[in-house]
């Protein structure tokens, strides 16, 4: 079990520089043949470059284009995730909820750092900080203004603590300026603050 | 009424914080090389099946206050891996001290994650929901009262995943999704004791002194954290 006291705590006898800490430790798991090495490149790999935004992206642009989908997507989520191959680790219980003109909704995880990875990848650094798990759920207008988000009084805050493993993905209303555009110019318009509620949908910056 | 003296570390939902600071476009996903590696050996980690998600966040958010408070993210997600692989017996705390095996280099366990079934790992996941068992008690819209964290706990010091700030606070159950495994008990190798999982909504006005009437916060709740308002 667990102690109290720092020294009975077997992290404590690591080197002190976080980088040699894990590499001391990799050393020790390989070498028991506990941890293949390159199990943990492939791992990496796939959140690295693999699953990401861009996948919930994808989807919050088909939802826009096609109501069929969309219906699916808000009310069949774990099957429609399943069926196109994106449920998975993080991810096995997604709800998605709808944003309106009435009700806007934010995503945190007060007691950790619980976050849909199989559409969005690994969390933020900003997700997983102090100052947002605690702030998201008791001054969600204050924490949105910080990221540049001006909730009007009239539309509802609806914040989503993920306390259980139901991982929530935010459907953002589809700005007026994008309609007429198809599927894959939507794609860009969504980013993924927007999809966490801590940002709306914005043109694409042009490079 | 809960007591704040009580509230764990990693409970931090309502607590007082200072500003947010979101990344910038083109910002790396890992700011370190080793955020990474900590990241792999966690997932590879747990894929050996020896702890459950529910025994790692337990190991995590026990680690000392110094430490929780001190480390960032990855630094704990570390600490608490070490102190896993140690305490379940499959490294000791002399191969700790001493930076290497006490034998020599050993063939890849049984249950190891080989490089060849990462995709599969990662797209199968780990489901929670489990086979209806009964009736879930409360229906939709009807109201209910929250108990005191530590009064869901299996055992001292225990895990909980029902935060202090919804604590002895009345709500109203929003959507039943099953039965879900219960952390309270898996965290500890009691048993998964599924039980119906529900998302509760609370008035923001209900929950914070200076909470705005309208806005509303949502719990995810286990049948155990709720009793029926009389």
């Amino acid at each position: 079990m667990p102690h109290d006291h720092h020294d009975e705590n077997a992290h404590s006898l690591l080197p002190g520089e976080p980088a040699l800490r894990v590499k001391a430790l990799e050393t020790i798991l390989v070498q028991k043949g506990l941890i293949d090495p390159a199990a943990v490149d492939a791992i990496i790999d796939q959140y690295e470059h693999h699953i990401g935004p861009q996948i919930g992206a994808g989807l919050i642009a088909r939802a826009w284009s096609d109501p069929a989908f969309k219906a699916q997507l808000v009310n069949n989520t774990e099957g429609i995730l399943s069926d196109l191959g994106f449920g998975g680790r993080q991810g096995e219980h997604i709800v998605v909820v709808e944003n309106t003109p009435d009700c806007h909704n934010l995503v945190v995880c007060t007691l950790c750092s619980c976050y849909p990875w199989p559409v969005l990848g690994v969390p933020p650094a900003w997700y997983k900080s102090d100052a947002y798990r605690s702030r998201a759920v008791r001054e969600p207008r204050q924490v949105l203004a910080e990221f540049g988000v001006i909730i009007p009084p009239e539309q509802k805050i609806r914040v989503w603590d993920s306390t259980a493993e139901i991982r929530y993905l935010v459907l953002p209303m589809q700005p007026e300026q994008s309609h007429g555009l198809d599927e894959s110019e939507l794609a860009l318009w969504v980013n993924r603050n927007a999809m966490i509620g801590t940002g709306l949908p914005q043109p694409p910056v042009k490079t | 009424m809960t007591n704040s003296k009580m509230k764990p570390h990693h409970d931090m939902g309502g607590d007082q914080a200072g500003p947010i600071t979101p990344d910038r476009p083109g910002d790396a996903i890992f700011a370190k090389p080793w955020h990474k590696r900590v990241l792999g050996l966690t997932v590879a980690g747990g894929a050996m099946g020896a702890w459950s998600i529910d025994t790692s966040r337990f190991w995590r958010e026990s680690l000392p206050k110094t430490d929780y408070q001190s480390f960032t993210y990855y630094e704990k997600w570390l600490a608490a891996l070490t102190n896993l692989f140690v305490a379940k017996g499959f490294v000791t705390r002399d191969e700790i001290i001493n930076g290497l095996p006490s034998g020599p280099k050993q063939p890849l366990h049984d249950a190891a994650l080989d490089a060849d079934r990462v995709l599969a790992m990662l797209a199968a996941g780990a489901k929670a929901s489990r086979p209806e068992l009964t009736k879930p008690l409360f229906q939709q819209g009807q109201k209910v009262r929250t108990c005191s964290p530590d009064a869901t706990k299996r055992q001292m010091p225990g895990h909980t995943r029902l935060p202090h700030y919804a604590a002895d606070k009345i709500g109203v159950i929003l959507f039943y999704h099953g039965h879900h495994v219960l952390p309270n008990s898996n965290a500890h190798f009691l048993g998964e004791c599924p039980e119906p999982l529900y998302s509760v909504e609370f008035s923001s006005a209900d929950l914070w002194p200076d909470g705005r009437a309208g806005d509303v916060v949502i719990v995810d709740c286990w049948q155990s954290y709720l009793e029926p308002l009389t």
